[in-house]
């Protein structure tokens, strides 16, 4: 089986990378920007599998399983803010949170 | 891991094994005393762990992680910080209606997760402290979530922080994939090889520095700041402003030491940009603030601009001048945010600068504290905000960075404006009606006379600091 090239692979998490980071401007709802973070975390460790298959090392998908359990972590904890921003702003509209100026 | 990684590993064992311990007081003993004095008394312990760790340095624990006096001077500063925020916390949450308990567990596992970034070696290690730090954090800046304000903030930081996170993943990912290994020291080897200069590379360590920008609070990677420091509590500001970026600034210095940053590089002159923009939009974006802890966060803002000077000059006297200034801006910083912290509460923050109108005629010595925290910040005697800035100044200029040291005078200059306001306010005439909040807590007076008593040293006798910091740091940069 013939091994993909290390650049496109990494061609391919940069557009998943930068769909994700359009995603976090662009959206006002703040379940799709989660979302969005979580695209981001993936495709850099899509990234990281590809170094490690590159140099055939398994630190690459090493760094990914730790990748999983952070955003796994980070996104439980953006879910609380998730329910406790529903409860306050009554709203999942980002945009409603303006009280803090600038 | 022998016995010896164990012993080196000491103070992070003490702070994991205290923060289980925490967590079963907080569910069998819901007493809101419990929590805080066993976080009090393991940060201590872990505090005095430091001693027999000394004993084993320099040492390579696994590949992760390596400990040596450089590691243990951040990590000291980082634990003391996490100490000095646990004791100026309580009389500040002894207000909070609900659970308190996981407040102090949060901070001591943030210091937890800082003190791993001033060990660190690897990139797994640097992913896993700044994952722990913010984590903690998220929680601490929501932690009144009935008020809009704090949960503003905290959305704020996650969304922020996880692009950081994500934008610092992705740079590492193409060192990574250029390198073939994580280690910070495995960099340093490897970079000789014909493919230095690839896009990979340059790619990668832009968005490295993008990303550790962004912890570190640097424009124009600031936008979160203001709003973060403003809406969280007094205290987790405080915080936030020195131990997170301690942690982060350390690990820096480390991987630049490894992978150098030659003068004029691309990758030097992205850093040098940085610098001089934190330090330039830092003090004028402070000056029309009218919110305190606005203010105080674009000064850090600015002081972490100030910082990277001696970074970039990369002379002799940078590591120490560094370190120096490390220490004068955590008292400095928690002394600010402990006057605050003492005057509110976890629903009214003592934010407005009109509120310090007149303090000096009510509340005496907390205002001469504050002035004193303000004089420092500005870089006046006899605090010892002076020799700090002094000591960048001439780390500056040993290293001939004309611009970098230019911005630094102009920006303190631009500084002394918002500084001295809020110095006058306070000494003005109070208003007709007095402020009803006084100051709270027993043990947060004596902490913070504790911390104006040391920057007065400081400031008067910096010589024997000066000579420790010289003696420990001398391998880095």
């Amino acid at each position: 089986m013939a091994s993909i090239p290390m650049q496109y692979v990494l061609i391919l998490s940069a557009m998943l990378f930068s769909l994700g980071l359009i995603g976090l401007i662009a959206r006002r709802n703040i379940f799709f920007t989660l979302l969005s973070i979580e695209i981001m975390l993936n495709a850099a460790g899509l990234a990281f599998v590809a170094a490690g298959a590159r140099w055939a090392q398994a630190d690459g998908q090493v760094m990914f399983m730790f990748i999983l359990t952070m955003a796994a972590a980070e996104v439980s904890v953006g879910l609380v803010l998730l329910l406790r921003l529903y409860q306050q702003f009554k709203t999942l509209d980002v945009d409603a949170a303006k009280d803090l100026n600038g | 891991m022998s016995i010896q990684d164990v012993i080196s590993l000491l103070p992070l064992f003490i702070l994991t094994a205290m923060a289980v311990i925490v967590m079963l007081a907080i569910a069998f003993w819901p007493n809101r005393r419990a929590s805080f004095w066993l976080t009090l008394s393991s940060l201590i312990l872990a505090l005095a762990a430091l001693v027999p760790a000394a004993s084993t340095v320099p040492r390579h624990v696994t590949d992760l992680f390596v400990v040596d006096k450089f590691a243990l001077f951040y990590m000291g500063l980082i634990l003391a910080g996490g100490l000095v925020t646990t004791a100026l916390s309580r009389g500040y949450m002894d207000k909070y209606a609900g659970n308190r308990g996981e407040y102090f567990l949060l901070i001591m596992v943030a210091t937890l997760g800082a003190s791993l970034l001033a060990i660190s070696s690897h990139f797994i290690s640097f992913f896993l402290g700044t994952g722990i730090v913010s984590l903690s954090l998220y929680t601490l800046i929501a932690y009144n979530p009935s008020q809009r304000q704090r949960i503003e903030a905290s959305l704020k930081y996650l969304i922020l922080v996880g692009a950081a996170t994500a934008i610092l993943l992705f740079g590492m990912a193409l060192i990574y994939a250029t390198f073939g290994s994580m280690q910070f020291e495995q960099i340093s080897i490897r970079a000789v090889q014909p493919d230095q200069n690839s896009p990979f590379l340059l790619i990668g360590f832009g968005l490295l520095i993008a990303g550790i920008s962004f912890e570190l609070a640097l424009v124009p990677f600031h936008m979160w700041t203001p709003d973060v420091y403003q809406g969280a509590p007094a205290p987790v500001t405080g915080f936030i402003a020195t131990v997170a970026k301690a942690g982060i600034f350390a690990l820096m210095l480390r991987l630049f030491s490894h992978a150098s940053l030659p003068v004029g590089s691309p990758l030097w002159n992205e850093f040098a940009a940085i610098a001089i923009l934190s330090m330039l939009v830092g003090n004028v974006a402070a000056v029309i603030q009218k919110s305190v802890k606005r203010l105080l966060a674009y000064s850090s803002i600015a002081h972490l601009g100030y910082l990277m000077v001696p970074f970039l000059a990369q002379g002799q006297l940078s590591p120490s001048a560094i370190g120096f200034y490390w220490v004068v801006y955590f008292i400095t910083t928690l002394l600010a945010f402990g006057i605050v912290a003492a005057f509110s509460d976890p629903v009214n923050e003592l934010d407005d600068s009109e509120a310090y109108r007149g303090m000096f005629k009510q509340h005496r010595w907390p205002a001469v504290m504050f002035g004193l925290a303000l004089l420092s910040l500005m870089g006046l005697p006899p605090t010892g905000g002076l020799v700090g800035k002094v000591y960048l100044f001439a780390a500056g200029v040993q290293g001939s960075v004309w611009l970098l040291v230019a911005a630094l005078v102009v920006g303190s200059v631009i500084g002394f404006f918002y500084y001295i306001r809020v110095v006058i306010l306070m000494f003005s005439a109070p208003p007709s009606e007095s402020t009803s909040i006084g100051p709270t807590g027993k043990g947060t007076s004596v902490v913070l006379s504790i911390l104006t008593g040391i920057l007065i040293i400081l400031g008067l006798f910096p010589t024997p600091l000066i000579g420790m910091i010289a003696k420990i740091i001398t391998n880095i940069l």
